[in-house]
């Protein structure tokens, strides 16, 4: 009897240790197994620029697409910055960043568009000093014309546009324009800073984290005439979700100061640092990118200049930034959301500029 | 559970390596993704109203990782509870100054904010001095704060690595992240020895030395060390600014590696107080191959080196002791 018992407790044990020496083999294999994603090529505009150093570096750790999602960069600017441009990129590889497969700094925008997967425009002509707003939006149009061709061209299929460079709303119609190729639905224009801006208002006035608040909305254009809407934002409070207008508790303060705080931002930054917003304007340039790709979080929406369908009776045919919700890539505006009279007035007034911008960008077109 | 956060100071933070580095430390590069933090910002009164701007920015990006911003320019403010303090503010060389007096004013600095890291940083504090002369700052820093431990007070020599596993890569065309294990011995200077006598290379079938690949010796002892040693001169040359990017992207390496540890198998360059390992002079700061782990750092003891090697090492070890003379002498 015994001696069975022995017997079968021996194999008992045999079994036991090849079972585990089995699973560290098949562990040890999956471990081998890690693939690594395709790199997707990402342009950068205007790279040797302020905006372009806070924005590489960013892109190369992950923050655009995700830590697992190795890169390739693109990097174009005109001819008098090639020798900063090529500065840059020597950082670039000087950093020695994990995911970064590949840098192209160059001055050709064919070479630039070349299979690119997203391109972020970054590069126009800023205003300078006695500047009439036509002759801005003529030197702008010009470029984004040209690049609208090269982009149709080189880029890879479903490249998806982010237009940053001012007048953002008005250069990414006249990209979408000139590229009738690329799905209208793959151009969008940059408020995201905006909508962060907002974020941030209400987070210091409400002493509560700024992940803690989310839904305020970004209308119109990416100017002083935009939209900071607070009535469907919520923020988590210690006791619990509540609307930011109660939470708030002063229509005055949300109906005034908070909205010319957030449109006059950008005058503001420039007042202190001497230099425009170059930081925060990178990171949500990541931010839209991110969440258009990776998708937004359940029950949250971002804004993003979109090509208007009609919705909430803004005139189809002009970029106007919406609220939006991500999914498998694609951006869907949200709809059904009670618009009160006063947001009435300000998102027209934010539509009839764009109107009016087109209609500038249009006649400088013809006088080409 | 989210973590605790961690308070992180940057002095000259109104800079351009500080305009840099306070994203990436807002997004997790230096400590983590899932690692909340605080940033203490420190700049002299002329950069107050620029410095109030990089605040503002930072509210404005709404980083969720971020959960509180102090900008001041009042030192003991800045330095109060925090866990790691990058040292990026200094006196920056003006044309027309001699060594001593760029030394002299840095001296100073780097005297007084000892003081106040000392007496008002969270315990067991972790110190990177970025700011040039780097390892002589480091060393003043440390000579006047006692009270923290030497061996948590460090210098930024990572650029340097950075930048050699970059050229390897140009010249092998390979991926940067298959190449490791070079060191940068020595002075954040021109007489920094970038060596890569131990560094190796992933290949399809194997590791291989990097020596054995490149097979051109030349190219190695001289080329490729100057190339190393002169390149921050290059980007300014190119850039006509310095190098902010490279340099707040190797302070993150520095702190992430320090903090969280070096990867199995691999080594990075950190510049350390020196317990005289490979020869080098005690008491100074020197950059050395080091692994971490639980949140301390290790020489990597026991490499061979070469007689090539061995002059090299000495050369920025006597520069180190130079500065050193030249620091106390200011003191004095």
């Amino acid at each position: 009897m015994e001696q069975e018992y022995i017997i079968l407790l021996q194999k008992i044990l045999v079994v036991l240790f090849s079972v585990t020496l089995f699973w560290k083999i098949i562990k040890h294999i999956c471990g081998l197994l890690v693939i690594e994603k395709e790199p997707v090529t990402v342009l950068v505009t205007g790279a040797a620029g302020q905006i372009g150093y806070a924005l590489l570096p960013m892109i190369a750790r992950g923050v655009m697409l995700g830590p697992d999602q190795p890169v390739i960069i693109h990097m174009l600017d005109i001819e008098p910055a090639a020798e900063a441009l090529n500065g840059v990129k020597m950082e670039l590889i000087d950093a020695a960043f994990p995911l970064l497969k590949d840098v192209v700094a160059t001055t050709d925008v064919v070479e630039a568009c070349q299979g690119v997967n997203i391109a972020v425009m970054v590069g126009g002509f800023p205003r300078k000093e006695g500047m009439k707003r036509k002759d801005v939006m003529s030197k702008n149009v010009s470029i984004y014309k040209a690049q609208a061709s090269a982009l149709e061209q080189h880029a890879a299929p479903d490249c998806k546009v982010l237009v940053v460079a001012n007048p953002a709303n008005t250069n990414a119609l006249i990209l979408k324009e000139f590229a009738p190729s690329i799905p209208e639905k793959n151009i969008t224009c940059l408020t995201r800073l905006d909508h962060n801006r907002a974020l941030g208002q209400i987070s210091e006035k409400l002493n509560v984290h700024v992940s803690d608040v989310w839904n305020v909305i970004i209308w119109g254009n990416h100017s002083s005439t935009q939209y900071p809407d607070i009535n469907h934002a919520t923020v988590k409070t210690t006791n619990g979700e509540k609307s930011v207008r109660d939470a708030i508790a002063n229509d005055n303060w949300l109906n005034t100061e908070f909205i010319t705080t957030v449109q006059q931002r950008g005058a503001t930054i420039i007042k202190a640092r001497k230099l425009s917003s170059a930081l925060s304007a990178a990171s949500a340039a990541c931010d839209h990118i991110r969440d258009w790709v990776l998708g937004t979080p359940k029950g949250t929406w971002v804004s993003m200049g979109v090509y208007s369908d009609g919705s909430y009776g803004i005139q189809p045919g002009i970029m106007y930034s919406f609220p939006v919700t991500c999914e498998k890539g694609q951006w869907s505006i949200v709809n059904g959301l009670k618009i009160d009279e006063l947001s009435r007035e300000k998102m027209d007034a934010t539509a009839k500029e764009l109107m009016d911008e087109k209609t500038l960008a249009y006649s400088c077109l013809i006088d080409d």
